[in-house]
């Protein structure tokens, strides 16, 4: 397929290796791949989990588009609960700044493929919270929007005609934002640190998924997250202490304080 | 017992110097005081006038005369009245005493009015960030903080594309199929054809 050739390959200088061979899924000699390929697209867009990230008044707008009177379903639409299982990220609503972190941990949990539908004019530029200091005007600043549906607040009529349209595009291949947050990562991380501050940190490592998918190009790296890098905090071991004796003897308590001061010295001593 | 408390409240606040009181109706009463003796009121209030809840401590910021002011709104139970206490400060130092030690909940109003106004509590357990935790400007809610200004220079706008209207409307706009259209079809269409027909002809042109 098209789209698979226009990655770009990262192939080791000192390798004396054919990359296409080397990589063994490039070169494609099944001439069933391609229809193999169709079926896939095909499928996936129609089978899609829904997570909708409910922030503002846009999500008043779901249940109806969901539920028997205008039926997701039938589209292969469905809800899901999770960010990992699920494929369409849905932000409905305006987006505070303490919100967008949210967003974006949740984001960068969802497995790729993953959509991201901006549902009202809030998503957009901000809608009636232009003028907010806390409110984030542009989400596709801060991570790849695929579609937005304007409207304050779109009929469910809307949201359906939406996501039919992102299905179209996830068939027709042209729904692929979700390569330019590996493929740009520096820029959209950049923006991330302008709002959160220098020291924002995700614990998905979006580097070595880039580099996982193949994806990994010049704008993935860069002066943001080379600053990702140097406020990284090392991982301490969690320390948690049990107390048996409190729950199952509540009478002594005294004498449990005691043993377990003693337990701890003799750990400490042991180590 | 509680009309007791309120003939002997009135009679007492009234009496005090340099309580401004007015009842503004049978369930409200407005006290303005100085600074410096508001605490003292409030204790009074909550140790013998029955006014264990405090609702809320709201803060307005009355620029042109350099001074915030403070409401604090207290309940009584037993009295079913509603006591708003005023009272000014200035608003260049932005310090004052905190009633956490008479009311609990005060830290978490205290806290909101430090993020939002810059005013510091003495006294006060907590006073960092609570709901603006990404906030690096100055205390929005002063009417001297220019919410315009910050947004233009904090964040971008999205560009007006013309084109995405272009692609909207030569896809036939927002609407696929209009109600009224629909409407129209199945009645020409009851008459000729099937209405099974209709609806999957209308289905493709979603």
């Amino acid at each position: 397929m098209t789209e698979i050739k226009d990655i770009p390959v990262k192939v080791e200088a000192d390798s004396g290796k054919d990359p296409v061979s080397d990589l063994g899924i490039k070169k494609r000699t099944n001439p069933l791949a391609n229809v193999f390929d169709e079926l896939i697209k095909f499928c996936r867009s129609r089978s899609l989990f829904m997570l909708h990230y409910c922030t503002g008044c846009g999500a008043i707008e779901l249940p109806p588009a969901m539920t028997s009177r205008f039926d997701m379903e039938r589209l292969g639409i469905q809800p899901m609960v999770t960010p990992r299982q699920a494929d369409i990220l849905l932000v409905t609503g305006y987006v505070s700044v303490k919100t967008l972190k949210r967003i974006i941990l949740t984001y960068e949990q969802m497995s790729s493929p993953k959509y991201v539908v901006g549902i009202c004019s809030c998503t957009v530029n901000g809608g009636m919270y232009w003028q907010s200091y806390a409110t984030a005007k542009k989400l596709d600043e801060y991570m790849p929007v695929d579609l937005y549906i304007a409207g304050c607040m779109p009929r469910p009529e809307a949201v359906m005609e939406g996501l039919k349209k992102l299905m179209n595009d996830i068939k027709s291949g042209k729904a692929s934002n979700w390569k330019d947050y590996y493929q740009n990562y520096d820029r959209y991380l950049g923006n991330q640190q302008h709002l959160f501050g220098d020291n924002w940190q995700t614990p998905s490592d979006v580097i070595g998924e880039a580099n996982n998918y193949e994806l990994a190009g010049p704008g993935t790296t860069g002066e943001h997250t080379a600053r990702l890098e140097e406020y990284q905090r090392p991982l301490e071991p969690i320390t948690s202490h049990f107390r048996i004796g409190e729950t199952v003897k509540e009478n002594d308590s005294t004498n449990n304080n005691n043993n377990d001061t003693n337990n701890n010295n003799d750990k400490k001593g042991g180590e | 017992m509680s009309n007791n408390i309120v003939k002997w409240l009135d009679q007492l606040v009234a009496d005090v110097e340099g309580v401004g009181y007015q009842r503004k109706s049978d369930r409200r009463i407005r006290m303005d005081v100085a600074s410096d003796t508001l605490p003292t009121l409030l204790e009074l209030l909550r140790g013998r006038g029955s006014y264990v809840h405090l609702s809320a401590i709201s803060c307005v910021d009355w620029i042109e005369d350099d001074e915030f002011e403070l409401v604090y709104h207290l309940w009584s139970y037993e009295s079913n009245t509603l006591v708003s206490a005023h009272t000014r400060i200035p608003r260049s130092p932005g310090i004052y005493l905190s009633v956490f030690d008479l009311y609990h909940p005060a830290a978490f109003f205290e806290r909101d009015i430090h993020e939002m106004f810059g005013l510091y509590f003495e006294g006060s357990p907590d006073m960092e960030r609570f709901i603006l935790t990404e906030w690096d400007g100055p205390p929005p809610m002063r009417k001297d903080f220019d919410a315009e200004a910050w947004v233009n220079r904090k964040f971008n706008f999205q560009d007006y594309h013309p084109d995405w209207l272009k692609e909207l409307e030569e896809e036939g706009g927002g609407v696929a199929i209009r109600p009224d259209e629909v409407r129209a079809k199945k009645k020409a269409g009851d008459s000729k054809t099937d209405s099974s027909k209709i609806d999957r002809s209308g289905a493709n042109k979603v």
